[in-house]
């Protein structure tokens, strides 16, 4: 039988879903997902280390029109493939169109804000727009440089007008395994 | 404590399956601090009502790398603390301390260690009752709609019902607290000792509750506030004039103990681990 990947469900997953969470619980602060990711295989490693790890046939995914994608994530997990306005996970290989998905990302509702998109964002442009970062998770203000699609992003997000506790949780991945996390409560004003 | 891994279970006793199900609640609850997220509680071999959300929370954060501690009521060696312990590293095989230091994981039942926890740290309490609400709200359904609608008025009204009739907030535990403006979140059992230490702590919290089948968080440097009125500001226990009778602390949250045979009253800290590195010193 052919091995597609080195991946332990049980080990990577759980070393994965760790950084994970400190990258949520201090958002913007990059953690790297390397060593796991490099046991996945392809173009997308850390992307399907991701899916690995959060989804499975109870969940819903979109990863836009990137077929090969789709077809691993689907071999992978067994999760569902949906359109982008109910999927539960986001897959936006193409960083350009995180602004479109975003838009149209469902963003829960205020008795269940928790039934709201996570929005996994690959990302390798440079960083170099600088911005201010406060909220929940933050001490006080942090200075972080951003990629521009990231912060196009954030400013998308910002302006759908969500309201909180309503809204989208954006993951950052970049091809080398590090990854940030930007959840609905952090703020972010742009410096020029 | 010498206890092997049974291999028989799997990692964590969990399957994967139920893991990432907690694991992606516990993401939700950690981006929305406060929110009470579902979850489908698991059977566990300890019955509900015994610890078994923080359990489940704790299995599903637990990697070989990790060190557990794991306390009741402050202690170490109490029956709970002792179990939960056992059951852990018998379908882990992980370390357990006692030192809350040495912790990258720490299980707690209605207290929070006294020494600062730090930013690579968790601490997962346990909770019988999640919803803050349901002393003045029986029905999950409203209790729902009132979070939705932030519709606390209810529960203001009981706080200012205790201070007329009594002069007082008469709440010990389970103190309510809103969460960065917006959800009014119930602690877990911790004495109101312990509220102060949820706010712009430097550590993740995570709450679960198995029974009500419920996971919300508090991430670091979330701003935490124990309900208050203006003019009747809120008020931690206080211990002035009393101290550990075995380690002189005098700025810890003390157990009394009553010695029935000489009619003494004496105070001693409740988190045992911290009692005895004062000691050490």
């Amino acid at each position: 039988m052919k091995q597609l990947h080195n991946f332990s469900e049980v080990f990577d997953s759980q070393a994965v879903y760790r950084k994970l969470l400190e990258a949520m619980a201090n958002p913007l602060r990059k953690v790297s997902i390397k060593a796991q990711a490099d046991k996945m295989y392809g173009a997308d490693a850390p992307f399907l280390a991701l899916a690995m790890t959060l989804l499975d046939n109870e969940t819903s995914f979109n990863a836009d029109s990137d077929q090969k994608l789709t077809d691993d994530i689907v071999l992978l997990t067994s999760a569902k493939r949906t359109n982008s306005d109910s999927a539960d996970f986001i897959f936006a290989a193409d960083p350009e169109k995180a602004v479109e998905i975003i838009a149209h990302a469902k963003s829960g509702t205020l008795a269940d804000p928790h039934k709201s998109a996570t929005i996994i964002i690959k990302d390798n442009e440079a960083e170099n727009s600088v911005i201010s970062a406060y909220g929940a998770g933050i001490n006080g203000v942090i200075n972080v440089n951003i990629s521009g699609n990231a912060k196009r992003a954030v400013s998308q997000r910002d302006a759908q007008n969500y309201e909180y506790p309503q809204g989208v949780d954006m993951i950052f991945v970049r091809d080398t395994g590090d990854i940030y996390c930007i959840p609905r409560l952090v703020m972010v004003k742009g410096e020029e | 404590m010498k206890i092997k891994r049974n291999e028989e279970y799997n990692y964590g006793f969990l399957d994967e399956g139920s893991k990432k199900e907690i694991r992606r609640s516990t993401l939700k609850a950690v981006a929305i601090p406060g929110y009470q997220v579902p979850f489908g509680s698991r059977e566990l071999p300890i019955g509900r009502g015994w610890g078994t959300g923080g359990i489940q929370l704790t299995l599903s954060l637990i990697g070989p790398s990790d060190v557990l501690k794991v306390i009741d009521q402050g202690s170490d060696e109490s029956v709970n603390a002792v179990n939960i312990k056992k059951f852990v590293k018998l379908c882990t095989g992980i370390k357990t301390t006692t030192d809350t230091h040495k912790a990258t994981i720490i299980q707690s039942r209605h207290r929070i260690p006294e020494i600062p926890l730090k930013n690579d740290q968790i601490l997962v309490l346990q909770v019988p009752i999640p919803e803050p609400l349901r002393i003045v709200e029986p029905k999950e359904e409203v209790t729902k709609k009132m979070h939705a609608e932030k519709d606390y008025a209810p529960i203001w009204l009981q706080l200012y019902e205790s201070i007329i009739k009594y002069g007082k907030v008469t709440i010990s535990t389970e103190y309510p607290c809103t969460v960065e403006d917006r959800y009014i979140m119930n602690p877990s059992p911790i004495p109101k000792f312990d509220n102060p230490k949820l706010n712009m702590s430097e550590c993740l919290y995570l709450f679960g509750a198995g029974r009500e089948k419920k996971i919300y968080a508090i991430p670091p440097y979330t701003r935490v506030e124990s309900l208050a009125f203006d003019d009747v500001p809120f008020e931690k226990e206080n211990f002035k004039g009393k101290k550990c009778c075995l380690c002189g602390s005098c700025d810890t949250y003390l157990d009394e103990i009553f010695n029935s045979e000489t009619g003494e009253r004496y105070y001693q800290c409740s988190d045992t681990s911290y009692c005895r590195e004062v000691r050490s010193r």
